[in-house]
């Protein structure tokens, strides 16, 4: 039984009660009052201690083109825990795992903070949390022990959306989508979200609107995700990849290429060393 | 306020060519040029790493192809066991120095994991560093340091082929891990970066041992490392030009601008050309010979800072980002 989010965009009306509710339950630090200039979106990314965050699409049409044409989209992102998870196949610890609720999770007491899974994530979701940023107290529970018995984070570690695993244990609904007043995020399971959204994009074609599902039955190596997407506009506008790739995919290509180069040398350096000179 | 101060627009597609994968640049929106990837928090440790870490694999490799009869390639041999040995025990150092507590490398440790290529690596340097530790210490016996009856222990081809093997997995692994990431200059480069690592981590050991044997082994043997040399480099020269055409666009992080020019500059002509050329010279011996290593492993550095410092910029370009390489 998988766990996720169906978050539907058309929804969203850019409040960042997400962000707070995600950044309070979690006791993760905040980000500073950076100012953008761009839109309504100061947050800019997800990142180590940023686990959603609120994109705003402000396409402004020109002056004398209807008012209509004019989009504001809000977006909340968040980590989509794919069906086949990049960062958790490049983990060489085995911190990153998949949960009960079929999540992907990051045991914050074994992460070593190598840094592997970061540039493996296809959607630039995971990144490391400097120490400093760790030490306050932290909300995750792991086999009886908090974060601040192990004392693993000098150095830094991973850091992502857990899907509140904390609060699911306990049955609850996790922060961000108890926080969405309009129930743009849409928590439970993905088998059930997955019908409801594939109806309210057909409510909403019916109605005119170009909506369509993303991280549902994309057919790439990715898979499904567990927190998909309802979107009015391409996936790059909301800084989502279009044709995201599971890296782990290449890893064949490569190790023949670098067995077939090796075994030439090694022949040619044969032949070399027995040259009679 | 002039144009050039304005934020760019979320529909500001105009810019960047086409990436070479037949799609063109503008198809997609950004969300206001903002990176789409977390680019690698990777420093000169992991840089360190890559560069030491191909030498070690080249040294095997070196060890298993050497011809150990006395009046054959015994120096080279032993020079090559010697490095391979002390470069086992240096990388550990350096990578348990890039996550910051020692005692976390030990995490590492609690799986065997195929699907990560970390983790590959990791058991395939404890992998190395026993025969490794064997070869060297039976070479040590031999060469009269340790004691005579160490040498007796060492099964010595099987050493040899292990060296090899793993030798040539150690080389190569590290261009498998970079390219099976998100970052795309390093995905659009899954066949050519780990071939050309290969090529560069055993043009550097037949550059390092051929220094050292310059200072204490035979000419013959230095001249044969030379030749080798000369074949490994010029294969990486040949990949690295392939790999700028393939990758089009998407390399520019890595062959443009200033980066692209430090490339050229200390890898592909001050690494790889500059030392063919000196090996043509028909004086300088020992003394060219060191020179010319010297600028080889220059080079094979250079070529790794490059690799990894233009994956960061890669990771910045949310157009690449977008469509990834498969």
């Amino acid at each position: 039984m998988a766990n996720g989010f169906f978050t539907d965009t058309t929804l969203c009306i850019g409040c960042k009660a997400c962000e707070v509710a995600c950044k309070q339950w979690n006791q993760l630090p905040a980000d500073g009052y950076e100012f953008s200039a761009t839109s309504y979106d100061n947050t800019h990314e997800l990142g180590g201690t940023t686990w959603r965050h609120v994109a705003f699409v402000e396409q402004a049409a020109p002056l004398d083109a209807p008012a209509a044409d004019t989009k504001w989209l809000m977006m909340s992102d968040v980590c989509k825990h794919c069906t086949n998870a990049g960062c958790l196949e490049a983990c060489p610890t085995g911190a990153i795992i998949r949960n009960e609720f079929e999540d992907v999770f990051i045991q914050p007491d074994i992460c070593n903070g190598c840094g592997y899974c970061v540039p493996s994530c296809p959607f630039g979701v995971v990144d490391l949390i400097a120490p400093a940023d760790y030490d306050a107290p932290r909300g995750f529970v792991s086999d009886g022990r908090t974060n601040d018995d192990a004392t693993q984070h000098h150095g830094g570690i991973a850091g992502k959306c857990t899907l509140c695993y904390d609060r699911q244990k306990l049955g609850l609904t996790p922060a961000c989508a108890k926080a969405c007043p309009t129930e743009s995020i849409q928590f439970g399971n993905v088998d059930e979200l997955h019908a409801r959204a594939k109806e309210r994009v057909e409510a909403l074609q019916a109605r005119g609107v170009q909506a369509y599902l993303y991280g549902v039955d994309d057919n790439n190596t990715v898979g499904d995700l567990n927190a998909f997407f309802l979107l009015t506009d391409a996936p790059a506008a909301y800084n989502l990849p279009e044709r995201p790739v599971l890296p782990s995919t290449r890893q064949r290509a490569g190790y023949t290429a670098a067995a077939l180069t090796a075994a030439a040398l090694a022949l040619a350096g044969w032949a070399v060393l027995r040259s009679g000179d | 306020m002039s144009t050039a101060q304005l934020p760019p627009q979320p529909n500001d597609s105009d810019r960047g060519a086409s990436r070479g994968d037949g799609l063109p640049a503008h198809a997609s929106p950004t969300y206001y040029e903002q990176p789409l990837l977390k680019k690698p928090h990777w420093e000169w440790s992991v840089i360190t790493y890559l560069f030491l870490g191909g030498i070690m694999g080249g040294s095997g490799m070196l060890v298993m192809i050497a011809d150990e009869r006395p009046e054959r390639d015994a120096d080279l041999a032993r020079s090559a066991r010697y490095v391979a040995f002390a470069l086992a025990a240096a990388c550990p150092l350096v990578l348990i120095s890039h996550l910051g507590r020692p005692e976390r490398f030990l995490n590492m440790l609690r799986i065997v994991k195929f699907k990560s290529v970390m983790s590959m690596g990791v058991w395939g340097l404890i992998a190395y560093s026993g025969p490794s530790t064997l070869a060297a210490a039976a070479q040590l016996s031999r060469d009269g340091v340790l004691p005579k009856w160490i040498a007796a222990l060492e099964p010595r081809p099987l050493m040899k082929l292990l060296q090899g093997l793993i030798g040539a997995f150690m080389a190569g692994y590290t261009g498998v891990l970079i390219s099976a990431t998100a970052i795309p200059l390093w995905g659009k480069g899954k066949r050519y970066i780990p071939a050309f690592s290969v090529c560069s981590g055993f043009a550097g050991a037949c550059a390092l041992n051929a220094a050292i044997v310059a200072l204490t082994g035979s000419d013959r043997t230095r001249h044969k490392l030379e030749r080798l040399e000369l074949i490994a480099s010029t294969a990486e020269l040949v990949l690295l030009e392939s790999f700028r055409r393939h990758a089009g666009s998407t390399g520019d992080p890595m062959f443009a601008g200033e980066r692209g020019r430090r490339l050229r500059t200390y890898t592909q002509i001050g690494g790889i050309i500059g030392p063919a050329l000196l090996g043509r010279l028909p004086f300088g011996g020992r003394a060219k010979t060191l020179l010319a290593s010297a600028l080889t492993l220059a080079g094979g550095y250079i070529l790794r800072e490059t690799l990894i410092e233009s994956g960061k910029d890669s990771a910045d370009d949310p157009r690449a980002a977008s469509r990834q390489p498969e």
